[in-house]
């Protein structure tokens, strides 16, 4: 059943071509091909491959890279045959990519895995999900078993071999994804950014199974990805920008050019950023990709060359902080607990006694692993979870003469005290506003215009149709889209990044006081990732007094909030300023979470021997870098 | 939510969960066919012999399984007050006005509802002991035979599976979708009809789009996974009929049996 191969090039020495793209256009519009991506739905549908040469040895691992839309994971589908190519030649392995009679060939040669774990699994079991891709190209059923074997040791999954899939984390079901994908041995796998959706954790576990099926079972991998710091790991690294290749070679090298990046809407890595804006400053650090190294540079230089000079460029963002000492802002809880599933054996304890303030004016963030209790916690504040006594039926239990009094629980959110049934509680929901996970999935209506006064409508019965028209165009213009571009038009006609605003512009609307989002930049690509944010600070200046970001990204929060709060196991662990909190890794450490680059950087010049005293906002930490310089000299 | 398995699935490692999905199928119809023919105490009694053995041996709390009664309970009431009254008969024991209860009757209803009872707990042992997963492979395989009749079996059993996964996504995102509208100051549990079925629009169509969404891709990853219906399929669980399927069998094979002669050689109460 092997595949005859060609040899690529006249050396004998040079490894085979697995992938191999020549002249190749695509375009999903007057196309039959394109016809089931009518945008109905709002997939990418748009964007096309415009001439790309471009090709992939055996054993190699390239990353490709680039902003939404700009052609990536359409080079995935026309590599394993879900898409053909309008024009040009792609050889896979060997084969013609475009006929039809390779395609069962490719496809068991060409393992992908997509982006979204839920939407690839087949069966409710892990080890039938794995044999789904034998079981169709017809292997007898001890070699399946064998397959499945493999395939789970591979992934490190072997002991989750009879466990139900939706019960398992977003990173273990990924891995059952690779898994399923490996049963069918395929010399090439792509992954179609499929660690997008997942937190930093499980974003780890998928990429050290990866490289350890590149590097030990040579594996062809071609990794689709937002993360330059995946992209790190690969061998080579490709940028696409509509369409086509603009930039190829070592990802540290890639990685650097920033003009370049900038042009096709991506981002450098952090620790370039870093190095490059100190440069600015007057101090000459010579790149560098890890937290270490920037750090040793950073001494080197300071010692060396001892000033730097004061710039007058402005970082993009900066901290916000009101002073306000009214309540309706502010956010009180005390010995809240909560049990999903109680009296039963699924009981888990989600939330156990906790104690939080946060105070009018803050930029907040609630930080954590998935399952600590953020979403439980952030589900309380605007009643979706009541608690026991504010329930209709609820009446205050007697107490027997001896049994002591039981710590009472208190929930004020913005001047509304949640314990209590005769709290206004559609009040309390058009002061605080929430904002969920993917909020784009939840727009319903017709047109943006609609979609975005429905909470209006629901809220403020009230309100004349002027009002609720200037009142959505207000909200729109906010959240920086068009007002009379987009007020007609389907919200499922819009990119990704719109979308979100939109469903943004959805909550706002009402003018909440407290706002409350969260993960509001997942899923984005890094440009997305910084508008949202600076989205984010354009509300808390003059729009909402209160801003609340859960988040798994702890340089978010370094950057951003004011201060944040750990939970871990259903309990806070520890609650103060970014500073406060990772100074140190004691904390980090025990809620297993990753600190800030800044915060790396800062605790290894202190090993050198240089203190650098700052908010660990990166503009705050170039300051102060520079500023530290001088005093050294 | 995500945490409780949907269904009444009772996890154990007994006689009955060990058996084969295959025979707890066949085993449940004959049963059925058994309670249907009983037609007096007796066959009804060796109806419930089996029943309470197998309920031994499932290893499921006598609790969970009434349970299952709770749902008939008013169904089994209302035929049971209508039977009583309007059952003719010869031996009257009360009467009052137009309404006589005879003996009969009474027989009658006490058997009609030991008769519900069975069936309702037959069926609630089954769906205790068995996954949703095993139960769509029992019936696929029972089914097998219809495939020369070209009758869809292998693609039916796919899309039956696949139903069950997705039930739990499904459930959890319809609840994502609620709260979210909920926040936004959607109001689901006051007005009249007409308002709560427009209230509902904003939950359904975004789970409309997700799922068609989800469908799209889920499709393009089977694609990827080289499936192409069922002509070279192979499957790599094998369902296999054990000792325990031949226990079970010659159980059955009794109580049939014993049945048949109990309404051949006994009297009838119907």
């Amino acid at each position: 059943m092997k595949p005859v191969f060609e040899t690529g090039g006249k050396a004998n020495d040079r490894r085979m071509e697995a992938i191999k793209f020549e002249k190749v256009h695509f375009s999903y519009r007057n196309g039959e091909e394109g016809s089931e991506n009518e945008d109905v739905f709002g997939f990418d549908s748009a964007f096309a491959l415009d001439g790309i040469d471009f090709s992939v040895q055996e054993g190699e691992f390239v990353a490709v890279l680039g902003h939404n839309g700009s052609g990536k994971s359409t080079l995935a589908r026309l590599t394993n045959g879900l898409l053909s190519p309008k024009d040009g030649k792609i050889t896979v392995l060997g084969m013609d990519a475009g006929a039809e009679e390779n395609l069962f060939e490719i496809r068991k040669n060409v393992g992908i895995v997509f982006q979204n774990p839920d939407n690839q699994t087949v069966a409710s079991i892990v080890e039938d999900d794995v044999a789904f891709g034998p079981e169709n190209i017809g292997v007898d059923r001890e070699e399946i078993g064998k397959r499945i074997d493999f395939a789970l040791n591979a992934v490190g999954m072997r002991e989750y071999r009879h466990a139900t899939t939706t019960r398992l984390s977003g990173g273990q079901k990924q891995r059952i994804a690779i898994a399923g994908v490996l049963a069918l041995k395929p010399r090439v796998m792509i992954l179609d950014e499929s660690t997008a959706m997942l937190d930093p954790r499980g974003r780890k576990e998928v990429m050290d199974v990866v490289l350890k099926l590149n590097k030990e079972e040579n594996m062809t991998v071609l990794l689709i990805t937002h993360f330059p710091e995946e992209a790190l790991l690969a061998d080579r690294a490709v940028v696409m920008n509509r369409g086509r290749i603009v930039m190829e070679g070592k990802p540290q090298d890639v990685l650097t050019r920033e003009e370049e990046l900038e042009k096709c809407s991506l981002t450098l890595p952090r620790p370039i950023a870093v190095c490059k804006a100190l440069k600015v400053r007057g101090l000459e650090i010579k790149p560098s990709f890890d937290a270490e190294t920037v750090a040793e540079n950073i001494a080197e230089a300071l010692k060396k060359a001892g000033a730097g000079t004061r710039s007058n460029e402005k970082m993009p963002v900066a901290k916000i902080s009101k002073n306000e000492t009214d309540d309706d802002g502010k956010i009180v809880a005390k010995d809240l607990s909560y049990t999903y599933n109680e009296r039963s054996p699924f009981a888990t304890h989600a939330l156990k006694s906790v104690d939080l303030t946060i105070k009018t004016g803050e930029f907040f963030g609630i930080i954590g692993h998935t399952g600590s209790g953020k979403s439980t916690f952030v589900q309380h504040l605007n009643a979706l979870i009541k608690l026991p006594t504010a329930e209709k039926k609820y009446k205050p239990k007697k107490r027997k003469k001896n049994e002591p009094a039981k710590p009472e629980t208190i929930l004020r959110v913005g001047g509304y005290d949640l314990g209590d049934k005769t709290t206004d509680f559609r009040a309390l929901r058009k002061d605080v506003g929430m904002v969920f996970q993917y909020p784009e999935y939840q727009l319903f209506a017709e047109t943006v215009f609609e979609d975005v006064a429905f909470g209006l409508k629901n809220f403020r019965s009230e309100m004349t149709e002027a009002e609720i028209a200037s009142a959505v165009r207000e909200a729109i213009e906010t959240v920086g889209l068009d007002f009379e571009q987009v007020k007609n038009a389907s919200p499922f006609e819009l990119s990704g990044g719109q979308r979100r605003r939109v469903a943004i512009a959805g909550v706002i609307v009402t003018k909440p006081k407290i706002l409350v989002l969260d993960e509001p930049a997942a899923g984005l690509d890094p440009l997305g990732k910084r508008d949202v944010m600076r989205l984010l600070h354009k509300l808390h200046a003059d729009w909402c007094k209160t801003v609340i970001v859960v988040s798994h990204d702890m340089d978010e929060i370094a950057e951003n909030c004011t201060g944040a709060a750990v939970f871990f196991d259903g309990k806070i662990l520890a609650c103060g300023t970014p500073k406060s909190l990772f100074s140190d890794r004691t904390i980090a450490d025990s809620a297993g979470l990753d600190i800030p680059f800044t915060a790396k950087l800062v605790e290894k010049l202190k090993a050198c021997g240089i203190e650098i005293d700052c908010d660990l906002t990166t503009a705050d930490f170039l300051e102060k870098t520079a500023e530290g310089g001088r005093s050294d000299a | 939510m995500r945490d409780v398995s949907f269904g009444q699935y009772y996890p154990s490692n007994s006689f009955v969960h060990k058996c084969d999905p295959r025979t707890k199928l066949l085993f449940l119809i004959v049963y059925i066919v058994a309670v249907f023919l009983a037609k007096n105490f007796y066959a009804l009694g060796a109806c419930a012999l089996v029943f309470v053995a197998i309920a031994c041996f499932s290893g499921v709390p006598f609790k969970s399984l009434l349970r299952s009664v709770k749902g008939i309970l008013f169904l089994l009431l209302f035929t049971a007050v209508l039977n009583l009254f309007f059952h003719s008969g010869e031996t009257v024991l009360w009467s009052w006005k137009f309404i006589t209860i005879t003996k009969e009757a009474v027989y009658f209803t006490i058997f009609l509802a030991i008769r519900l009872f069975l069936l309702v707990l037959g069926s609630a042992v089954l769906t205790l002991t068995t996954t949703p997963v095993a139960l769509t492979d029992g019936i696929e395989s029972l089914l097998k035979p219809l495939k020369y009749i070209r009758f869809p079996v292998h693609e039916l059993a796919l899309i039956m599976s696949i139903a069950l996964r997705f039930i739990p996504i499904l459930t959890d995102e319809t609840g994502r979708i609620i709260n979210a509208q909920k926040a936004r100051g959607a109001d689901f549990e006051t007005g009249g009809l007409i308002k709560r079925v427009k209230a509902v629009v904003p939950i359904l169509i975004p789970l409309l789009i997700s799922a068609f969404r989800r469908a799209d891709e889920l499709g393009d990853a089977m694609d990827a996974r080289c499936y192409s219906g069922s002509k070279t399929r192979t499957k790599y669980k094998k369902l296999r009929f054990g000792w325990r399927d031949l226990l079970a069998a010659l159980l059955l094979a009794a109580l049939l049996a014993g049945v048949i002669l109990l309404r051949i050689f006994t009297a009838a109460v119907i």
